[in-house]
């Protein structure tokens, strides 16, 4: 059967929508969404309450987080000071413009679900925050959905679609005991195992304004990544309307985050 | 200078502890550096007496570097010096009575330098924790699979990363291997091959066992403090 993964949905409805009819065009009814339902984007309330309205599964993410539990990430989240301020403003923003009933709601998300071998996660089983880049360590990739206990991981945070597939992993170890220094020499087979990042509906960085998610079909265990077109101009005005940064409109008119990855994207802020 | 640490942990209180693995190393030759890899305190006794010799050590100490543990934390979470946080893993795992040990151990006047201690020390390329980046409770033994331990090497870039947590004494070295990856984007595959580095995680023990390391030969040498028996503790190069 196929299912749809949709992830960052960033307060953007027009991409929201057109994403969700090209989901109901292939006749998919399954739908888990990775969470950053709001930030950077005009329409909070919109894309909430649509999301409620369907039904849609959803794991809480970073900016749901955040919008909850008061900005608690670090400035290490942010690769300048001018991307912090902007950050923080947006933070404000959706802040003041979100009901009582919809913040909730996000408060209500948990931070992960599992069916059966698939976890679906919004940054990496940590934490809402970690980014798993598709050219991260593969053996710390695999860590990351072997500790979780999963087969497929699922996840978002980085707004680039991925696919990897982690296989014929091994790691041969020594131990010297503390009784006697005895060589015992050992080699673990790894299992294969996948990680699966959805993208981005609302802030795509893929390099294409297009809005993008992921088909996963869960007999034959393809994964499609799609990329859907939807009014850019429309939500960019909005954003320019709300107050909004300009610099968030731009971006989407560009599909590209230019020089905005934070540094040391696998940081953990501990805070 | 041919470097050779010492390392220590799970002291927990006990000056006597501490004072034979300082006799210990009088005796022994060439010990550059001591560090304690947290624990100091515990709720088992009084916890004063051995601070106060780690803060001003005796003639003749070999000069303590000192990191924080798991039981410094919940005794500083419980005292209010981690924000929102109190010592719920301590409350969780032995309850309520152990946490109010845990408080009546150490004089208040010893909290801010017990707040001030480092989670850590990278010397060389070696990371020096009480469990790893991961957590200062993070128990990490030669039963770890090896994919966790590769994992907290890479978190911190560093080839060896000591351990005390688990309280066990072990040196585990990750000697080969590899694993394939293959990413599919919008722009097409790729595929990666990356072999394990060479790196190794050591347990030091705790209490009386401790661990002498030999920094430019990688030889670590594990040991009971006070024991006669041991056949090591002299004359190894
Ligand atoms: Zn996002
Ligand atoms: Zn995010």
């Amino acid at each position: 059967m196929n299912h749809a993964i949709i992830s960052c949905l960033h307060a953007n409805l027009p991409a929201v929508e057109a994403v969700l009819n090209d989901i109901d065009r292939q006749g998919i009814n399954t739908i888990t969404c990775l969470g950053d339902l709001v930030g950077y984007g005009p329409q909070p309330n919109e894309v909430v309450e649509l999301i409620r309205k369907r039904g849609i599964a959803t794991c809480q993410g970073c900016w749901d987080e955040d919008i909850i539990d008061g900005l608690n990430a670090c400035e290490c989240s942010y690769p300048s000071q001018l991307a912090e301020r902007r950050g923080h403003l947006a933070h404000q923003w959706t802040d003041d413009q979100l009901t009582d009933e919809n913040k909730s709601f996000l408060a209500s998300l948990p931070t992960s679900l599992r069916r059966d071998r698939l976890l679906f996660v919004h940054g990496s089983p940590n934490s809402q925050h970690e980014y798993l880049l598709p050219d991260m360590d593969a053996f710390a990739a695999l860590e990351r959905v072997e500790t979780a206990g999963a087969d497929i991981l699922f996840c978002g945070h980085t707004h680039q679609p991925y696919v990897r597939e982690l296989r014929d992993g091994s790691i041969r170890v020594r131990l010297q005991n503390a009784d006697h220094d005895c060589d015992q020499g050992e080699e673990l087979t790894l299992p294969m195992r996948k990680i699966v990042n959805a993208g981005s509906v609302g802030e795509p960085r893929h390099g294409s304004t297009n809005a993008t998610y992921v088909i996963h079909n869960d007999a034959t265990d393809e994964v499609e990544i799609k990329e859907v077109a939807y009014d850019v101009a429309r939500t960019c005005q909005a954003i320019v309307e709300a107050g909004l940064p300009k610099v968030f409109a731009w971006r989407l008119s560009h599909g590209f985050e230019f020089a905005e990855q934070a540094e040391d994207a696998s940081h953990v802020c501990e805070r | 200078m041919i470097e050779r640490w010492a390392l220590v942990s799970g002291l927990r209180g006990n000056l006597k502890t501490y004072d034979l693995i300082q006799r210990d190393l009088k005796k022994t030759r060439g010990v550059t550096s001591l560090f304690v890899l947290g624990d100091l305190v515990g709720p088992e006794r009084n916890c004063d007496a051995l601070l106060d010799r780690l803060k001003n050590p005796h003639r003749g100490d070999l000069k303590p570097d000192c990191i924080y543990g798991w039981w410094e934390e919940q005794l500083l979470a419980e005292r209010g010096f981690r924000g929102e946080r109190k010592a719920d893993a301590l409350r969780l795992s032995q309850g309520e009575d152990a946490v109010n040990a845990l408080l009546n151990t150490v004089n208040p006047s010893n909290l801010n330098w017990l707040a001030s201690l480092q989670f850590g020390f990278i010397e060389l390329d070696c990371a020096l924790i009480h469990g790893s980046s991961s957590d200062v409770g993070d128990n990490l033994t030669s039963e770890t699979s090896p994919l966790i331990l590769l994992d907290r090497l890479t978190r911190l870039n560093v080839n060896r990363l000591f351990t005390a947590r688990s309280t066990k004494q072990f040196h585990l070295e990750l000697t080969g291997g590899g694993i394939n990856s293959q990413v599919k984007d919008l722009n097409g595959k790729r595929e990666q091959q990356q072999e394990v580095p060479k790196r190794s995680v050591i347990g030091i023990g705790a209490g009386l066992n401790y661990t002498l390391y030999d920094v430019g030969s990688d030889k670590t040498h594990f040991l009971t403090a006070g024991s006669k028996t041991n056949p090591k503790r002299n004359g190894f190069a």
